[in-house]
């Protein structure tokens, strides 16, 4: 097989670097080696949402941050992608969703504060228009909804601690059944899901919604499940019919708001031609002359090369399978380099689950161009660019920035590979 | 806390304290168990949940092994439910192994326990994981899983169940004395530090490796050698059979298989001090290495988890240090010891034999209160029902406790998926008192003891605070975070292949997805909500109107 540029991974860098060769009228291929790490992480494009791990007070305004961050941090990957990147990576983007038919809100300028399962405010960039109903930057009062013997959101939890800040006038928890589903029936956000893509089941839903939420001005913060595509029509019919404003909060994986955005940007890139091999994790990389020939995937009972100009590497390190770490080192599928070694398996953590890992750091070392180098700073290949959470030296949880940072780099690793 | 009082105190929640209490009991006296911590949050629950057949100990401590043969014997009758007949093998590998095999044959003989030397041929058969070194394979039909934890809680609720009651996370601070006599215990709430106290005729301590520290408490002294074993627990099971080395016990030497996983054991390691349990990544490389030398897939399986737990050694005073020393235990009456009246210890021994040391220093303790009704513990079953007890995978509820694995139709709701654990399992215990934190939980139902390491769970339960105890949001947030925190610990000195990725969707989930990060900076030390603060005795009635 060959294309121009050849983009590896399952996650939002990856979608932005297939988009941006895309949209450049060059031929690209994307290879998935399993399921998508979006899935798993966040609903939403996280640009910055603390300016450091240890940081208490959430950004605003998440462009000038990057800015003063790029100017701090020269290594840091927002500085290697440029502010340029980042920019242009969410106009992209949301572009592109709203051509593919998702509603999606945000801009570069602000965050939104919108409750998490646990009630916890989270800042995040750009967010399905089924969220952000639930900006907590906006005063209206919350009514927080469940649904009977559906675990992975408790309504009483988010309003117990969102009660703190905003006072138990204004925040409270109900729970509705769902029609077929109680405390009896093993079911998940899925079955929810795709029970919800029926109107009837909708309409049932949101007439005990509608009864049981009062009050003027009152917003209903419920799962994420509403569907499992949720076209945009349909969410509007389904506010009309509860009365109040609703929106979801992403719930534990499968995440189905994650779900709907991967699915919907696949299929929209399917529709345009573009070529996705499935489920085959690549193993090797022929290299010659520090250039990168071909790369071997691991299909069904054979071995497939995809030969292409330049290559885009947009993995995520663990989630979906990129590095495999043995107990001292952990190598990488592609040039089987040691990427990290660690005296004792310990090292790759924090004392503490909640502090910054060193695990989550684990990653190529990179050149300015973005390029995967060796201890010395020199390319390991000049036509391969790396982004996402591929890239070393970098722990986008406590910032909460894994999104902003994986379109940024998945969009200049593209630039790069266009250029290459 | 308000002050009570009852006949005789057990101090000590393990496998000793709970079979003493249930001994107490069973003999018509009214007790009360203090435990610091939770039922089985030390030692027991930390074992590796071998339930020895005496094989280990034939050599070496003879009396020891008679007793792991005769109580082995006693548990698969009285309490069927918490053991699983695996039987176990004992494997030769290298040539000093070869020359042990004379000595254990002859130990077994001696100490009367079932042992048939079978073809390696045959064991492969049986095995087909033993490793190319194995070259003698000896079959110990007897050797079993005790699950650690429903031991104790079937222990402690048959108690509840004739009267006795427990106090979890209270601590012994001190003693009520008239002259020579004790007459009661001070004790403090480990969580709020409320005081109060226990008027009794009699105290046992049944502290195990703490007994030590309790008996100072009275200017006693009884000499217990705290030693660390550490273990690693592997995501299946890798084996059908216990498979110990046939050698002197050693570090490495017994992969045991329990419910759905295979546990390593264990190093051996004086500590200062029973709380004193760090996991050196040495200790678990040598597991590991020592596991693969029987067994193969050892090293390529999916690792969860390292714990460590505390032998409570009795110093007899040998020179035998460690593993050398006797598994035997002792009963100290300090009223001809040390002139106390009223006060007992029950000092070294281990899981499998906590009945007779129960029966034991029960038979001591209410001697001295002109109590001579026997002991009944080796025929009432846990369940004080005249019914045979399942085996463990068919746990019953006749246990009075409710069980991981349900065996009612499939495909009802789950709370912790990778356990098996359904929301109803759990439910009970968010009402009893006794249960303080989502540990106390974990321990009672398996939840978020699975491969995920209750990623998934903890959000379901820390709800659970909230719903079915009032528990206010900072508090539930922070009792989530502390079990994750829990298991995180023990996650760590595996931090390789499958569960390191695994770990991602932890971090991911919890603070990227809950941002529990920030909000536990938000409130550093939450204050104690409704519902959690303040421990108080559980009465019989309550108990049984909750179930």
């Amino acid at each position: 097989m060959k294309t121009d540029v050849a983009v590896i991974g399952t996650g939002l860098a990856a979608l932005a670097a297939a988009r941006t060769v895309q949209q450049s009228g060059r031929q690209v291929v994307l290879v998935w080696p399993g399921l998508s790490s979006l899935y798993f992480l966040s609903a939403t494009v996280d640009v910055l949402g603390y300016p450091t791990a240890t940081a208490a007070e959430p950004i605003a305004h998440p462009a000038e941050a990057v800015a003063r961050l790029i100017a701090q941090e020269p290594t840091h990957p927002y500085a290697r992608a440029g502010m340029n990147a980042v920019e242009a990576s969410i106009a992209l983007m949301l572009e592109w969703f709203k051509e593919a038919g998702l509603a999606w809100e945000g801009a570069i300028d602000r965050n939104f504060l919108l409750p998490t399962a646990t009630g916890m405010p989270k800042p995040c960039c750009l967010a399905p228009a089924s969220m952000t109903a639930g900006d907590l930057s906006r005063p209206q009062p919350l009514v927080f909804c469940g649904f009977t013997g559906y675990q992975d959101f408790a309504p009483e939890f988010a309003a117990a601690n969102l009660t703190r800040q905003w006072g138990a006038a204004d925040v409270s928890a109900v729970r509705v059944t769902a029609p077929g589903y109680g405390a009896e029936r093993l079911f998940t956000s899925i079955d929810l899901a795709r029970s919800f893509e029926d109107a009837a089941f909708r309409d049932a839903v949101a007439g005990q919604l509608r009864e049981r939420v009062t009050g003027d001005g009152v917003r209903v913060g419920v799962p994420g499940v509403l569907g499992l595509t949720m076209p945009n029509e349909t969410f509007a019919a389904f506010q009309r019919a509860v009365g109040h404003p609703v929106f979801e909060i992403p719930t534990v994986p499968p995440s189905v708001i994650a779900l709907r955005l991967f699915d919907r940007l696949r299929k929209h890139l399917q529709e345009a031609g573009i070529e996705i091999i499935w489920a085959a994790p690549a193993h090797a990389a022929d290299v010659t002359d520090q250039r990168c020939r071909s790369i071997l995937l691991k299909a069904a009972g054979h071995e497939l090369p995809v030969e292409a100009a330049a290559y885009v590497l947009a993995l995520e390190d663990w989630v979906d399978g990129a590095f495999r770490a043995g107990v001292h080192t952990v190598r990488d599928p592609f040039f089987h380099q040691a990427i990290a070694w660690n005296k004792v398996p310990t090292d790759r953590t924090a004392e503490s689950l909640f502090a910054s890992q060193p695990f989550e750091e684990v990653g190529y070392a990179l050149t300015d161009r973005l390029q995967p180098a060796d201890v010395n700073g020199k390319p390991l290949a000049r036509n391969v660019f790396c982004a996402g959470g591929a890239m070393a030296g970098y722990d986008p949880s406590g910032t909460k920035s894994r999104g902003g940072m994986a379109i940024a780099t998945g969009y200049r690793a593209a630039q790069e590979a266009l250029a290459a | 806390m308000p002050d009570t009082s009852t006949g005789v105190v057990v101090i000590g929640g393990g496998s000793t304290g709970a079979g003493v209490l249930r001994d107490l009991t069973l003999r018509g006296i009214d007790a009360i168990l203090v435990e610091k911590g939770d039922l089985a949050s030390g030692t027991t629950g930390r074992s590796h949940g071998l339930l020895h057949s005496g094989g280990r100990y034939c050599v070496n401590d003879e009396q020891a092994a008679i007793e792991c043969v005769e109580e082995g014997r006693i548990l698969r009758r009285i309490a069927r439910s918490t053991v699983e007949d695996t039987g176990g093998y004992f494997v030769s590998v290298t040539d000093e192994d070869h020359a042990w095999e004379p000595r254990f044959v002859e130990g077994c003989r001696r100490t009367g326990i079932t042992c048939e030397r079978i073809s390696v041929d045959e064991a492969r058969r049986r095995e087909p994981a033993l490793s190319k070194h194995v070259r003698t394979v000896f079959w110990v039909p007897e050797d079993g899983h005790l699950d650690p934890f429903y031991l104790v809680v079937g222990n402690v609720e048959s108690a509840r169940r004739r009267g006795a009651r427990v106090m979890t996370h209270t601590e012994v601070s001190g003693f009520l004395r008239d002259g020579d006599r004790l007459t009661g215990v001070r004790i403090r709430d480990s969580k709020t530090n409320e005081e109060g106290s226990i008027a009794c005729q009699s105290v046992i301590n049944a502290t195990g490796a703490w007994a030590g520290l309790v008996a100072r408490l009275l200017g006693v002294e009884v000499k217990v050698v705290p030693v660390k074993g550490t273990m690693v627990v592997l995501s299946r099971r890798l084996a059908h059979a216990a498979i110990n080395r046939c050698h002197k016990p050693g570090d490495g030497d017994i992969v045991v298989p329990g419910l759905s996983v295979s546990i390593l054991g264990t190093t051996s390691a004086k500590v200062p001090h029973p709380e004193t349990l760090p996991i050196e990544w040495d200790e678990v490389r040598r597991m590991i290495e020592e596991g693969a030398m029987m067994l193969d897939g050892v090293t390529t399986a999916r690792a969860m988890r390292a714990y460590a737990g505390v032998r409570p050694l009795y110093d007899l005073g040998a020179e035998a240090e460690g593993r050398e020393m006797s598994r035997n235990f002792a009963v100290i009456d300090h009223q001809e010891r040390d002139g106390i009246k009223g006060f007992t210890s029950i000092v070294g021994g281990k899981v499998t034999t906590y009945r007779l040391m129960a029966e034991r220093v029960v038979d001591v303790a209410v001697r001295h209160l002109g109590v001579s009704t026997p002991c009944t513990t080796a025929e009432v079953p846990l369940n004080d029902r005249d019914e045979p007890l399942d085996q463990l995978r068919h746990r019953p509820s006749v246990l009075g406790v409710p069980k991981p694995h349900g065996d009612d139709p499939p495909l009802q709701p789950l709370l912790c998926e990778c356990e098996l654990v359904r929301p109803q399992d759990v439910a009970p215990w968010f009402k009893d008192p006794a249960v303080r934190d989502l540990e106390d939980v974990r321990r009672r139902t398996r939840s978020g003891m699975g491969p995920c390491q209750a990623a998934i769970c903890s959000y379901r339960l820390a709800a659970r605070l909230v719903t079915d105890r009032g528990v206010d949001g900072p508090s539930a947030t922070r009792a989530m975070a502390d079990f994750l925190e829990t298991r995180w610990r023990g996650v760590r000195h595996v931090f390789w292949g499958s569960q390191l990725r695994n770990m991602q969707i932890t971090t991911g989930l919890h603070m990227e997805l809950y941002n529990v990060d920030r909000q536990l900076m938000l409130q550093p030390t939450p204050p104690l909500a409704e519902g959690q603060g303040g421990s108080r005795v559980v009465e019989p009635a309550e108990v049984a109107a909750q179930r």
